[in-house]
């Protein structure tokens, strides 16, 4: 619950000296889950580059499996938005079209609006971030996914930047 | 009024001649140099245009060079967060009997009491440049200037407090794909009394993870500055925001209802005014609570104790336990069965308990009617 006295924004002149995750924390955790994903797999020789994750310029991050997209934020986002005291999302079935507002996060800071990564349908929300909003911040690319949605463009996902391109993105807002 | 514009045409200015250079008849539409700001006031006392404005500001206006103050105010309202639950932040059936609006707005923060003597302001940035505690530097410096001797300070929680005690200002902002909103409130001459009667829960033993608000002492700036007016006020705070930013404003009244001007915010005023939106938008919830039922003919009073879920507005399950002497148990539980996929709402209830009622002549017509109104008693 560290004030972020400092703290500006979510993007561009974001400060370098606030807490942020190392770059190699990030990766190695989202390398981690990678690996899992990939061991789980038994069909493809592609496995592990199909559950990759792949991220937006709106720092939310997508993870591909069986057609089905897992949404969530990146560090680099929720270290920006501060403590999340509640997580405003879609219903299950709702049609989102790529770049939609699908529900807001609310911290400290603001309401902070959510914007789809991709065009699909909703097929499940994380319910535990009902109780425990909170999860967004502690563990951002696991238990605080967002939503899962089906892909109806897979184009798009091959558009967004892989682990690589985001870090080079971030270090670039942070010059 | 006059007054304000008198004065406020000096700020003008420069600015006021280029803009018939431009030829443009909406300034904020044109990206003009750094250094002129825009400082809006609407005419408008309408809580859903006013918000929708904003609404239409944040998403129409290249906010990437230049910032934008709005200033406004509304008839009677209470405004909830985004994430809020009207039930348990404001006293609906009074609102209802003092005419008094319900709005949810897009920004998160807590419930606040709107009135004419309440200020709204809304400072427009990019995201790079939302800084909530420049921004409230506005108000405070202006204050200070205008009344040396008044204490006030903005808080961690983005209040602002006078003396050290009472709330004269709350904070909430949205931030969206490029661009951000912060709004705060100020009291100046708000109805006090209106707003400690509406800032109340209507319903009780409501559980919910929906945001809650704080509540706060509040004071008037009246009440400690009786001689500061409004003009007065809004001239000072322009000032400060022109010289906090380093700008020399265009200072314009704006119609929000204008299709013309701000095309497409009818839309959005409706969609904010909608039931869907205002109390659809409710977190889900759970009511659990005792109803006190009686019986007048014998006279005899029971507790029954009352649990149910709503989800989006509407009943998602309800369960009634009316002891079994008081009421037969078919009978409670074709209520429950009748208010679920209904509205939360007293009227909505009221229609849909009403065939039940006619059809039940008997001997438990009293006791059931009694029920019903306990029930929609506690809808608020």
């Amino acid at each position: 619950m560290a004030m972020r006295a400092t703290l500006r924004c979510l993007s561009a002149n974001f400060s370098p000296r606030l807490p942020l995750l190392s770059s190699a924390g990030r990766d190695n955790r989202a390398a981690r889950l990678r690996w899992v994903s990939g061991t789980r797999r038994t069909f493809s020789s592609c496995s592990v580059l199909s559950t990759a994750l792949k991220f937006t310029e709106k720092h939310e991050w997508v993870q591909v499996e069986g057609g089905i997209g897992t949404v969530g934020i990146s560090s680099y986002a929720q270290d920006a938005l501060g403590d999340v005291v509640y997580c405003g999302l879609p219903e299950v079935g709702q049609r989102l079209e790529q770049m939609d507002e699908f529900g807001a996060l609310e911290s400290v800071k603001a309401a902070s609006e959510l914007y789809s990564p991709l065009t699909g349908e909703v097929t499940a929300i994380n319910t535990q971030l009902a109780e425990n909003p909170g999860l967004v911040n502690k563990d951002c690319y696991a238990e605080g996914w967002l939503i899962k949605m089906t892909i109806e463009k897979p184009e798009e996902v091959d558009a967004l930047m892989d682990q690589a391109a985001y870090d080079k993105f971030i270090k670039s807002l942070e010059e | 009024m006059l007054q304000l514009r008198r004065t406020l045409a000096l700020l003008k200015g420069e600015t006021g001649n280029q803009l018939a250079r431009t030829g443009s008849s909406l300034p904020f539409l044109d990206s003009a140099n750094n250094s002129s700001g825009l400082v809006l006031q609407s005419q408008s006392t309408d809580v859903y245009q006013n918000l929708a404005l904003e609404d239409w500001i944040d998403a129409h206006v290249d906010l990437q060079q230049r910032g934008i103050l709005l200033l406004w105010r509304n008839q009677p309202a209470v405004v909830i967060g985004r994430h809020q639950n009207p039930w348990s932040e404001c006293n609906l059936p009074a609102m209802r009997k003092m005419g008094i609006a319900l709005a949810r707005r897009r920004s998160g923060g807590g419930t606040v009491f709107h009135d004419h003597g309440n200020l709204n302001l809304t400072f427009f940035a990019s995201k790079k440049a939302y800084d909530r505690k420049r921004n409230l530097k506005v108000v405070t410096e202006a204050l200070r200037r205008l009344r040396p001797n008044l204490d006030v300070r903005a808080t961690d929680r983005f209040d602002i407090l006078l003396n050290g005690h009472y709330k004269i200002s709350g904070t909430a902002s949205r931030l969206s794909r490029k661009s951000s909103y912060h709004h705060c409130t100020l009291l100046h001459s708000a109805d006090r009394s209106a707003l400690s009667t509406v800032l109340r829960p209507s319903c009780p033993g409501i559980l919910s993870n929906a945001t809650p608000s704080v509540p706060s002492p509040v004071a008037n700036l009246i009440d400690h500055a009786p001689s500061l007016a409004w003009e007065e006020l809004l001239e000072a705070l322009v000032q400060q925001y022109n010289t906090e930013f380093g700008l020399s404003s265009v200072f314009t009244l704006v119609d929000p209802s204008s299709e013309c001007v701000f095309p497409g915010v009818g839309n959005i005023s409706t969609e904010l005014r909608s039931w869907d939106w205002t109390f659809g938008r409710t977190p889900k919830f759970r009511v659990e609570t005792l109803l006190e039922l009686r019986d007048e003919h014998l006279p005899a009073r029971c507790s029954a104790q009352l649990q149910m879920e709503v989800k989006g507005g509407q009943v998602e399950s309800c369960r009634l336990d009316v002891p079994a002497g008081w009421l037969p148990l078919w009978l409670s539980r074709q209520l429950s069965d009748v208010l679920v996929g209904e509205r939360f709402c007293p009227h909505r209830a009221a229609a849909a308990v009403t065939a039940m009622l006619r059809a039940e002549k008997g001997q438990f017509h009293s006791r059931l009617n009694n029920l019903c109104e306990a029930v929609l008693a506690m809808m608020g």
